[in-house]
């Protein structure tokens, strides 16, 4: 009778936000102008640019190549670059490594500041500063490491067991030692890992960047879709399509090759 | 070769912890330290190889041609000591994802140029003699197993390598065998007391059994002061001194 009772008041506890959170979401609708009736009246518009797509324009796939490699280009160097700035911040942020508060301090709020930032507004900031192309974008997605990367670097950095590192300043090695042939070896998995999820993430980002005008395999999209193209955009996204998948394919290879391994081990 | 001289430390609290210690050690003796949990063991070793600085006092060390004072130092000067200073951990404390030999080098990370050191850069010299110390310690054939493979009693190995490949002038052991099975704690010991004949042994213990059975020599502390130096084989009134009366009491019936 009493675990009876009991499932009854739980019930009643939680009809309370439900209902708040129902109406919250009812009133949201509105604001929105929330209408399923807009997607059904845009239904044969959207059929109608579907049929204008299909098929794909096969002929226009070949000089898609080269733009879908500045696409991957883009994502690598920004990478690149976005490790070694993310691992600088990191190295400043982590309690372990830096004994300066006031520094730590300043790393952690850029860092935080920069996670705030979406990547896409970081981007557009680079746009406004540097203007389109290339070099903008890489600049961009290296930035836009040091908020998520750096943190994530910082925290595996932070979790190494102090003694181990503590056992090698007692042989009298210095702090960069200590970092050299202790933390690091220790945390390298992590920093494998989180790194080649970033390019991932910088493959998805570097396409957006076409779109916005960077260049490579987005810029053949957007500039398909501004002309009706509609055929040979389709093509542009089969090329994005099939680029994303195989980077993540390669990607979670390498991640086993290195890291699986090991704990086979 | 050490000597220790009215070493006094406080909490980080301010209540003092040790409050005068003095005792020397030479070549040729194995000391055993004991004392109840919380007294202070582990934070005199630590002022001995100045990972922690003491509140006053000396911490002297003789290593034949050279004698240094350990505390006031810092920097560059403590590590230059501290290279000649082997410290065995609790729990060994490798790092786990480097292989065994690469542990041993490290001990000597302290006395490399900082060019060598970044290019990784160890001699076929310091190779060998680093595997000639694992050969000593009876785990040769582990030396390229990655650490974090190794059972505890090996890691202790590997950790005592280490020490040895630091050429030390003095051999510190905090409770060096207190996560072994009694089977390890018994090889990991058999290999550590034959050192004492080149090389001063400290260490912590928790049990005065091993003491009685491995060291030269038993310091007993209460109360942050030495309440006991001399022969390993503690009385019973003179254990109840070290560790009080309850402790006393299980100890020699166990004994």
């Amino acid at each position: 009778m009493k675990t009876h009772f009991k499932a009854l008041a739980r019930f009643r506890k939680a009809l309370l936000p439900v209902f708040g959170l129902s109406l919250l979401l009812i009133g949201a609708s509105a604001v929105v102008r929330l209408d399923l009736m807009d997607l059904v009246r845009g239904l044969p518009r959207g059929l109608a640019l579907l049929r204008h797509m299909v098929p794909p324009e096969w002929s226009a796939m070949p000089r898609m190549v080269g733009p879908a490699i500045e696409t991957v280009q883009i994502a690598f160097v920004g990478t690149g670059f976005g490790i070694v700035l993310a691992f600088v911040f990191s190295l400043l942020a982590a309690s372990n490594v830096n004994a300066n508060r006031a520094l730590r301090e300043l790393a952690r709020g850029i860092m935080s500041a920069e996670r705030a930032l979406p990547d896409l507004i970081v981007i557009l900031l680079f746009v406004a500063i540097v203007g389109l192309g290339p070099f903008p974008a890489v600049m961009a997605l290296s930035v836009s490491a040091i908020g998520m990367l750096g943190k994530l670097f910082a925290d595996a950095f932070e979790e190494v067991d102090p003694r181990s590192l503590e056992a090698l300043a007692a042989v009298g090695a210095s702090k960069m030692q200590v970092i050299q042939y202790a933390l690091i070896p220790q945390v390298m998995p992590s920093l494998i890992a989180n790194s080649l999820f970033r390019f991932e993430v910088n493959i998805r980002l570097s396409i957006f960047l076409g779109v916005v005008g960077a260049g490579g395999i987005g810029s053949e999209l957007i500039m398909a879709t501004r002309l009706l193209n509609y055929r040979t955009a389709l093509s542009a996204i089969i090329v994005i399509l099939v680029l994303v998948m195989v980077c993540e394919r390669i990607s979670d290879a390498l991640k086993k090759a290195v890291i699986g391994h090991e704990v086979l081990q | 070769m050490l000597s220790v001289q009215n070493v006094a430390k406080r909490l980080p609290d301010g209540r003092p912890l040790l409050k005068d210690i003095s005792f020397e050690a030479k070549k040729g003796e194995f000391i055993g330290i004991l004392g109840e949990s919380g007294v202070g063991k582990t934070v005199l070793l630590r002022c001995i190889n100045g990972l922690t600085a003491p509140d006053s006092g000396d911490v002297v060390i003789n290593g034949g041609d050279t004698v240094v004072k350990v505390n006031g130092k810092r920097g560059q000067e403590l590590r230059v000591i501290q290279q000649r200073i082997g410290m065995i951990f609790q729990g060994s404390m490798l790092v786990k994802r480097l292989s065994v030999l690469e542990n041993v080098l490290t001990g000597r990370l302290g006395r490399i140029s900082t060019i060598r050191s970044l290019l990784y850069g160890f001699t076929e010299d310091e190779m060998t003699v680093a595997l000639e110390q694992l050969e000593r310690v009876g785990i040769k054939n582990l030396a390229h197993r990655r650490a974090e493979t190794l059972s505890g009693g090996e890691m202790q190995r590997v950790a005592i390598a280490r020490a040895l490949f630091q050429e030390p002038y003095l051999l510190l052991a905090d409770e060096p065998v207190a996560n072994l099975d009694p089977k390890n704690t018994e090889i990991v010991l058999d290999y550590l007391k034959p050192l004492a004949k080149e090389v001063a042994i400290v260490g912590v213990f928790h049990a005065p059994e091993l003491v009685s059975k491995y060291c030269t020599r038993a310091i007993g502390i209460r109360d942050g002061v030495v309440c006991y130096d001399g022969s390993p084989f503690i009385s019973p009134s003179k254990l109840e001194d070290i560790y009080g009366t309850e402790r006393a009491v299980c100890t020699t019936s166990v004994a």
